[in-house]
């Protein structure tokens, strides 16, 4: 393996302080306000260890919540939250497809190219579901291209950053709450503790700093990568044929220009994800939307139904005017 | 509680007591200080004492007032 040119800078064992630019050592990348960047994440190498989980809530100071035991498999975490930004679900599955019929591969009984049940490509048979019974995937803030969040924000308190990517401000967050309902993926979420909404900041104070965000540099199978956007999108793209490849037939991006997740008038999502299986499989929306896009229809409906009850009221007085001079 | 502020996050602050223990905090809608003057806290290392209640379901407290102990 190649040593990184700017390895050789630091021969030291102890450092006086952070290393300079050091996202260009941990993540090969040189981050500069004015680009977009975000997370890469493939499902197809999480391996389930919350580690992201982790290293997230010990940068961002955030406390342990949820005590106690879900019962839902190895999540205790349950759910992005206040407190929680990022979470690695865990979808287990029996392997109900029974013996494989002739002719028909595992895709092709599975239908419209994605395995409903199983992991699917990798023990496309009918062996008990064991590793690729699993699915894993560390969800996250997507800090969608046209962030709904943000358009609905009507404080300014949620804002583009100059690496594309969506924060909030805390001193400016009044605790409305109109971003937990505009977000299509039920990201944003109030605190009960002070009341104001909460989400991943792709590690803003991080990425100022020439750092890569925490969850990302702390992945020990690099299932989640940070890095420019374009760039992001041309290794998944790769990743996809590879494993097309291979045999995993039913690998897809999610988020990407063009394809699910990047719907309704969202763009595209800056942390988007290799997934095989539905979207629904990892509790992902088949095809979100912007809350503003539902803004025009349901004023109209409104107007036209105002409009239709006057115009009831007016025939009903109208027809009982005559019978009150008799 | 008393201690020194040591890591601020946002509204998240850690203070750390005399024992050298670390506590979690999150600033309460109802405490006099901003989110934007914690910072200035950690920096001087300022020695403060916080009146605080546990958060629920939360390993960490919630602070409802923070004075600079003398």
């Amino acid at each position: 393996m190649d040593t990184h040119p700017r390895a050789l800078e630091q021969t030291a064992s102890h450092l006086r302080g952070p290393i300079p630019d050091e996202s260009e050592l941990t993540a090969h990348v040189l981050i500069e306000p004015g680009k977009s960047y975000g997370f890469f994440t493939d499902t197809t190498v999480c391996i389930g260890c919350k580690a992201c989980e982790v290293a997230c809530k010990e940068w961002n100071n955030l406390p342990a919540d949820n005590m106690g035991l879900t019962g839902q498999s190895f999540d205790n975490t349950g759910a992005l939250s206040a407190n929680s930004w990022r979470h690695v679900a865990f979808v287990e599955q029996a392997d109900l497809r029974g013996p494989p019929r002739s002719g028909l591969d595992a895709n092709t009984r599975s239908g419209c190219g994605h395995a409903s049940q199983g992991g699917g490509g990798v023990r496309g048979n009918n062996q008990p579901a064991y590793q690729s019974g699993w699915l894993m995937l560390s969800d996250v803030c997507k800090h969608c291209h046209n962030a709904p969040c943000l358009e609905a924000c009507p404080t300014g308190a949620l804002f583009k950053t100059e690496f594309d990517t969506v924060v909030i401000q805390q001193d400016i967050c009044n605790g409305c709450g109109y971003c937990v309902p505009a977000c299509p993926f039920g990201v944003v979420d109030l605190s009960t503790a002070d009341g104001k909404a909460h989400k991943c900041t792709l590690c803003y104070d991080r990425l100022k700093g020439g750092l890569e965000p925490a969850c990302s540099k702390s992945c020990p199978t690099d299932s989640i990568q940070f890095g420019e956007l374009s760039d992001l999108q041309q290794r998944a793209a790769a990743r996809v044929e590879t494993l097309h490849g291979l045999g995993v037939g039913n690998a897809y991006l999610y988020g990407t220009p063009g394809a699910p997740g990047a719907t309704g008038g969202l763009g595209h999502l800056n942390a988007f994800f290799l997934l095989t299986d539905r979207p629904e499989r990892y509790n992902f929306p088949v095809a979100p939307t912007r809350a503003s896009n539902r803004v025009a229809p349901a004023l109209t409906a409104g107007l036209a139904t105002v409009a239709t009850l006057a115009l009831a009221a007016l025939a009903l007085f109208a027809a009982e005017a005559p019978g009150r001079k008799k | 509680m008393e201690g020194v502020v040591t890591i601020v996050q946002e509204s998240r602050f850690q203070l750390t007591d005399d024992d050298g223990v670390g506590h979690l905090f999150i600033l309460g809608y109802l405490c006099g200080t901003e989110t934007g003057q914690l910072p200035t806290l950690q920096r001087h290392q300022s020695r403060v004492r916080v009146s605080y209640k546990p958060a629920p379901n939360l390993i960490g407290n919630v602070a409802s007032s923070i004075e600079v102990a003398v």
